[in-house]
């Protein structure tokens, strides 16, 4: 059984990475202006924050067509696919979920013959993408719909990720605030951390500097218990690497770095850094 | 009482005295002598403070405190000394303000235990409830340190229980008290070093002897006929601007339970019945029908009691009990919670924060990081219990969090709990920066205790320092202080003093190891321009280059600057 694999451009997958392991990344659209980017096919990471420094505009962003679903899900019928499996981001930050369900459910008969099923991660960026990479690693083991699905789920269900912001002004002016709108109307500089709970953005804490901000980024993490694995990721500064420095601290396993995408970076602004932890199993 | 001539005003002559009993007028008239003892040295006692900072108050605060004991009791015509010294005690524990007015309280409920269901007490009885007294002001005290107003009310306990064992009477356990007492505060010094070195006895200490000397004053027959607990000077807090609202509440008189009911019976005796009630103890009974109904409105302590009675005539119906402390506390909440500056922010989550602050800059910072309620702490930062227990009472949430954010309203804070059914937890805060560091620490997602926790610690990452004006002349801590120098306090300890103001700053900062530190933030106070603030600022980046330097208009009355650095 052929199972193919589909998600959008804030997995923040590397494209490389998204090719060797024959995922389909629909892309979301960063607009500068009037210009319209798409994520990571037209902007990466570093020349989104180049131009986010030198643009007056302040980007935004859309979600993908269901149209452009449409051509991603009938190519990889074509090419043989006997099921679909599309993850994305939380459908409470995004309609790239509800666009995604739109393209499957108007497809013609002719061309839906096989099962597209479509989760809502509840989540972004890398605490979406390794539950991507490991399905992608399951697919290639020859693993069942059934299984690759439940394991992905499971997986999503256990990803807790903790950003640390410059400022919420990026969040507030996306729109996607959600509870950490309490953090908001400060009178002292903050650098807050921030999570998703349920698929949206929930304020975590108001550390007053960056190096306190990730020493707390390192306790709360030690307070999830046993995790299978970290993510960091950054915007630009290399803010990872301090990070991933507290990180250490408590935790030694597998550490994997990315970049935040144009999306990411267009709702989170520059001085972000984030980890996505997957906590073990409790059996 | 016995053998004790009426005096009506005036100094009497001298003439032996011998007063086997007081009952409970004689205490109140005791205590309203020692009240204006301590009204007349209030300002002495303040100087006393060791620490020349301008809101030094012990003596404004025990006033207070006094004064509040007195709410219940000025119109109390009552002779039960148990009953009078209980209301003292618990007028006390509402208004107590600052650690030496909660003592006091503590000192006072201990009095009325000792004094509990006694009509008229002896000299051992009073010496039995006065080591209570000291008991319960040690127990009050997490740390309790000798050489203050502990000590006094020990030594003052000791002196009259040899006396009172010895067969003396009331007069002359008096005598042997306040000499013990004298003795014991100019002995605080020897075992305070910092009351040593800045030439002063326990301002605590003092207070309760002054207290002790109106009483003393009373039982020899010489004081004028006090009826009267004379209002502040309006030097410990800001007027209410009470015109436009509810207006402030006075709690007076209420006292107890309202009972009402009717009752159904055969030959029932109107007259009898409401006389049965009044001897049980009712107050403002009305009973009001015929022989085979009637209606029965009184206020009781033992709603119990006077329910019990009715059942054993007849057949109750409509009873209606009504806690009427609860309700004036309620009002008086209401109205003190309209008076409490700005809007109270709805959280979603159960848990409210009720900090003391003080300053309008402070309580925008305060609001803006999302406190639920500011208690206003006034020229010196020393609100009441009742006023804490207020807002605590006032928030929506059955749990809350306060910040005394000062040393001095810590053990007000912690009385709160004990009046209050809410779950109360009290984060030792010791200045309104560390109130800030814990209110940020506030972690939405986490429940009761872990807050408790995380804010608690995170008040141990930051520093405070606070630069101000010495109003006297001292020596403390090997720093010699002259009045109208500026000193500066790293954590509450005085570091430095100088006639420089830059000079002072720079001294404090490096004597905080500010190199260690990433983040400053610099609150000006009243009195001082945003423009002479940024020029501080400005200057102190010159020399630690690394810091980053926030300036805020925090509007503190008496402290040039108070910073924080983390």
């Amino acid at each position: 059984m052929t199972i193919r694999l589909v998600t959008d451009s804030t997995a923040d997958i590397p494209p490389d990475q998204a090719q060797a392991d024959n995922i389909t990344v629909v892309p979301l659209t960063v607009f500068f202006g009037d210009e319209a980017y798409l994520d990571g096919v037209d902007l990466d990471n570093a020349s989104f924050y180049k131009k986010l420094q030198a643009s007056k505009d302040l980007p935004r962003t859309s979600q993908p067509s269901p149209a452009a679903f449409q051509e991603a899900f009938k190519n990889l019928i074509d090419e043989g696919a006997d099921a679909i499996i599309s993850v994305h981001l939380s459908s409470k930050l995004s309609g790239t979920y509800q666009s995604a369900c739109t393209a499957r459910d108007t497809l013609p008969d002719t061309v839906k013959k096989i099962p597209i099923e479509i989760i809502d991660s509840k989540n972004i960026s890398i605490a979406m993408s390794r539950s991507i990479l490991r399905a992608a690693q399951e697919v290639k083991e020859g693993h069942g719909l059934t299984e690759v699905k439940a394991h992905i789920l499971d997986e999503l269900s256990r990803t807790r990720i903790l950003a640390v912001l410059d400022t919420l002004e990026y969040v507030k002016r996306g729109g996607r605030i959600g509870g950490a709108s309490a953090f908001l109307g400060n009178m002292l500089s903050i650098k807050p951390i921030i999570s998703l709970k349920d698929g949206e953005v929930v304020p975590i804490e108001r550390p007053r500097t960056r190096n306190r901000a990730y020493a707390r980024v390192a306790e709360l993490l030690s307070e999830m218990g046993p995790v299978e694995h970290v993510s960091v990721a950054e915007s630009s500064e290399g803010f990872a690497e301090q990070l991933a420095q507290y990180v250490k601290t408590v935790y030694t396993g597998d550490l994997s770095f990315y970049k935040l995408g144009a999306v990411l970076g267009t709702h989170t602004g520059p001085g972000t850094a984030a980890i996505a932890a997957v906590i073990a199993r409790q059996d | 009482m016995q053998e004790h001539t009426v005096h009506t005003s005036g100094v009497r002559p001298q003439r032996p005295r011998r007063i086997s009993v007081f009952d409970g007028q004689d205490l109140k008239k005791a205590m309203l002598a020692g009240a204006a003892s301590l009204e007349e040295h209030r300002e002495t006692i303040n100087a006393l403070n060791v620490f020349p900072v301008p809101d030094g108050d012990t003596g404004s605060n025990l006033y207070a405190t006094v004064q509040a004991a007195f709410r219940d009791v000025i119109n109390c015509e009552d002779t039960s000394a148990g009953v009078i010294s209980a209301r003292l005690a618990h007028g006390a524990l509402l208004g107590a303000r600052g650690n030496s007015g909660v003592i006091f309280s503590q000192i006072l409920r201990g009095l009325a235990q000792g004094l509990d269901k006694k009509q008229t007490f002896s000299a051992l009885d009073l010496a039995l409830a006065l080591d209570e007294a000291q008991r319960m002001a040690y127990r009050a005290v997490i740390r309790p340190v000798e050489g203050t107003i502990l000590t006094v009310v020990r030594e003052t306990a000791e002196a009259a229980m040899a006396s009172a064992k010895r067969g003396d009477d009331l007069v002359l356990m008096m005598q042997a008290s306040i000499i013990a007492a004298r003795q014991s505060v100019a002995h605080t010094p020897d075992l305070l070093p910092t009351l040593k070195q800045a030439g002063v006895v326990d301002a605590g200490g003092q207070g309760f002897c002054t207290i002790l000397e109106g009483v003393w004053h009373y039982v020899r027959g010489e004081s004028g006929q006090v009826t009267t607990v004379s209002s502040l000077g309006g030097s410990t807090k800001p007027a209410p601007d009470s015109a436009i609202k509810k207006g402030r509440v006075k709690i007076e008189e209420e006292f107890g339970y309202e009972v009402v009911f009717l009752l159904r019976g055969e030959n029932l005796d109107v007259e009898g019945i409401r006389q049965n009630i009044i001897d049980m103890g009712g107050v403002s009974t009305v009973v009001a029908g015929d022989e085979k109904l009637l209606k029965v409105h009184t206020h009781t302590e033992w709603p119990g009691k006077i329910l019990d009675y009715g059942v054993g005539i007849g057949s109750l119906l409509d009873i209606n009990i009504e806690n009427l402390q609860e309700q004036s506390l309620t009002y008086a909440a209401e109205s003190e919670a309209e008076h409490l500056a700005g809007p109270i922010q709805s959280q979603t989550q159960q848990i409210a924060t009720v900090a003391v602050v003080a300053g309008p800059g402070f309580e925008r910072v305060f609001r803006s990081i999302g406190v639920t309620t500011i208690v206003p702490g006034g020229q010196t930062m020393n609100p009441s219990t009742e006023e804490l227990l207020a807002a605590v009472n006032a928030v929506d949430a059955r749990q809350v969090i306060l910040l005394p954010n000062n040393s001095n309203v810590i053990l007000s804070a912690r009385q709160v709990s004990g009046l209050s059914h809410k779950d109360i937890f009290v984060v030792p805060t010791e200045s309104m920066p560390q109130g800030i560091a814990a209110l940020l620490a506030f972690n939405f997602e986490a429940d009761f205790e872990s807050n408790c926790e995380s804010m608690t610690e995170a008040t141990t990452h930051i520093q405070t320092a606070e630069i101000t004006t010495a109003i006297r002349t001292v020596n403390i801590g090997g720093v010699r202080v002259r009045e109208g120098d500026f000193i500066g306090l790293v954590n509450g300890d005085l570091v430095i003093a100088g006639q420089d103001i830059d000079y002072v700053i720079r001294e404090t900062l490096q004597r905080m190891n500010i190199e260690r530190y990433e983040i400053v933030t610099l609150y000006f106070g009243e009195g001082v321009t945003k423009q002479q603030a940024e020029n501080t600022a400005r200057s102190i980046k010159e020399k630690y280059s690394h810091l980053e330097i926030e300036v805020v208009d925090g509007g503190q009355p008496h402290y040039a600057y108070i910073l924080s650095a983390e």
